[in-house]
């Protein structure tokens, strides 16, 4: 009778010290991060589209061809799982996929001295998919920075900060604001 | 003697309490405002034209196009002209107010916020579709970018907003009309219909069991029996009434945004 009421008596403490929204939060920041994670892939299922597309441009500069193709395995090679988002493990992450968005970017650009191909509707098209998903990227990783100080936040407050050691829940990393990502791309079309 | 003191003191913590709390609001409210300041103010309708592109009748021509259709299908198509992009570019700002506002049915996400932002002496107009959740697959984005740059950037070069929003959200209402009928609104909303209501009934209850012991010490002080009682009081209680009728008043216009969440689909434009 009395290990039942310890039983009982620290199930309700637990809960009501926030172990079990913790849970949940956690789980909010799995499911934000596979949606990051989604959104990233979909813009380097993008890319074999783009490079077939630009390569039928006979002269088209290779170079930068090559640094997408390379920066896109590159980027694919570097996956996380959910629960080992460190602030160290998400700034890797972060910068394997903005080098990617560099060479898509300098591609971009690129296009601009092939006339014909800018014109092309595929092209025009494949462009279009490839703002929309840079847009979902963005506001992917909004909400998942904000579910993560929620998490964050939560966590280390008193006295759930005390329940959070207990069971190990740490405190995730954000995304950063890239460099010079304040000031929007100046791409001119 | 040691009473006075010690009603001194509590009186200074009391004070010291108040300060604190008000340094506390004080230094954050500011934060707050600021921050929301540069959004237009929530409408009643679905056009917001902060930056005044439209005339009084034209943005009551839109508004009334566009409720119709909300009321007809459930999608929820919202009109913004804005003088300065809050989040720096437009797609960024689309998102965050059609997030903010909950433009779209919570359970369907078929919110669409189209947003303009004229063209100034030192910056290029822009102009975006932002697609909720619900409808990027009846609006892809190519298809959004197709609308932004045939419908509405030819139009609003020679300032002619209305003419380009007008086309733009004609053709919008019938790609949207395809995905989600007002049919499939009610079918998704239908499962949570009893338990939504549950908060209601409660209230309703609570009204008739405050009503219900009034009525009874009003008969009991009065000699009256319990009905007699019951007309008394509404009859006294009439002239409140007023303000109820307020409230339906609205039934034929906009029945305010459901809640629709938006992930990143659409494309805009600059002219």
């Amino acid at each position: 009778m009395k290990r039942l009421l310890i039983i009982l008596l620290g199930a309700i403490t637990l809960s009501s010290c926030g172990y079990n929204s913790m849970v949940e939060k956690d789980e909010s920041i799995t499911k934000a991060w596979a949606n990051v994670e989604t959104q990233y892939q979909r813009r380097s299922d993008l890319i074999p589209n783009l490079v077939a597309t630009v390569k039928g441009y006979a002269d088209f500069e290779q170079e930068t061809l090559t640094a997408v193709i390379e920066a896109r395995s590159k980027a694919t090679s570097v996956n996380i799982k959910a629960d080992e988002l460190s602030p160290d493990n998400i700034a890797k992450f972060q910068e394997a996929q903005s080098e990617l968005s560099g060479a898509l970017s300098r591609l971009l650009v690129s296009v601009e001295r092939y006339p014909d191909l800018k014109a092309s509707s595929q092209f025009s098209q494949l462009q279009a998919q490839l703002e929309g998903t840079e847009n979902r990227i963005s506001v992917a990783r909004d909400k998942f920075n904000a579910t993560v100080q929620d998490y964050n936040t939560y966590i280390r407050k008193f006295p759930k900060n005390i329940v959070a050691n207990m069971f190990d829940f740490e405190t995730r990393g954000y995304f950063e604001a890239e460099e010079g990502s304040d000031q929007a791309p100046e791409v001119a079309f | 003697m040691r009473f006075p003191l010690e009603s001194r003191k509590r009186g200074i913590k009391a004070w010291f309490g108040l300060s604190l709390i008000a340094i506390c609001i004080g230094v954050l409210a500011p934060a707050q405002l600021s921050a929301d300041n540069c959004y237009p103010k929530k409408p009643q309708g679905l056009v917001a034209d902060q930056a005044g592109l439209l005339t009084d009748r034209e943005e009551a021509l839109l508004n009334q196009k566009l409720v119709q259709f909300n009321q007809k299908t459930s999608n929820q198509i919202l009109i913004v002209t804005i003088l300065e992009l809050c989040e720096g570019d437009a797609a960024m700002t689309a998102y965050a107010i059609g997030e903010k506002w909950g433009v779209g049915q919570g359970k369907l996400d078929n919110g669409i916020v189209v947003l303009v932002k004229p063209k100034t002496s030192d910056s290029r107009g822009q102009a975006f579709i932002a697609t909720g959740y619900g409808l990027e697959g009846a609006i892809p984005d190519a298809t959004a970018k197709v609308i932004v740059e045939n419908e509405m950037i030819p139009r609003f070069r020679g300032e002619n907003f209305y003419a380009g929003l007008d086309q733009a959200t004609t053709v919008l209402m019938e790609l949207a009309a395809g995905e989600y009928s007002h049919k499939d609104y009610q079918k998704k909303d239908g499962k949570g219909g009893f338990l939504s209501l549950l908060p209601i009934l409660f209230f309703i209850f609570i009204w008739f069991m405050i009503r219900y012991s009034r009525t009874r010490s009003y008969a009991r002080n009065n000699h009256l029996g319990f009905w007699a009682a019951w007309a008394l009081l509404n009859s006294a209680s009439r002239s409140h009434r007023g303000s109820f009728g307020n409230f339906s008043s609205g039934s034929g216009g906009f029945g305010g945004f459901g809640g629709g969440s938006f992930g990143g689909g659409g494309a805009g434009g600059s002219w």
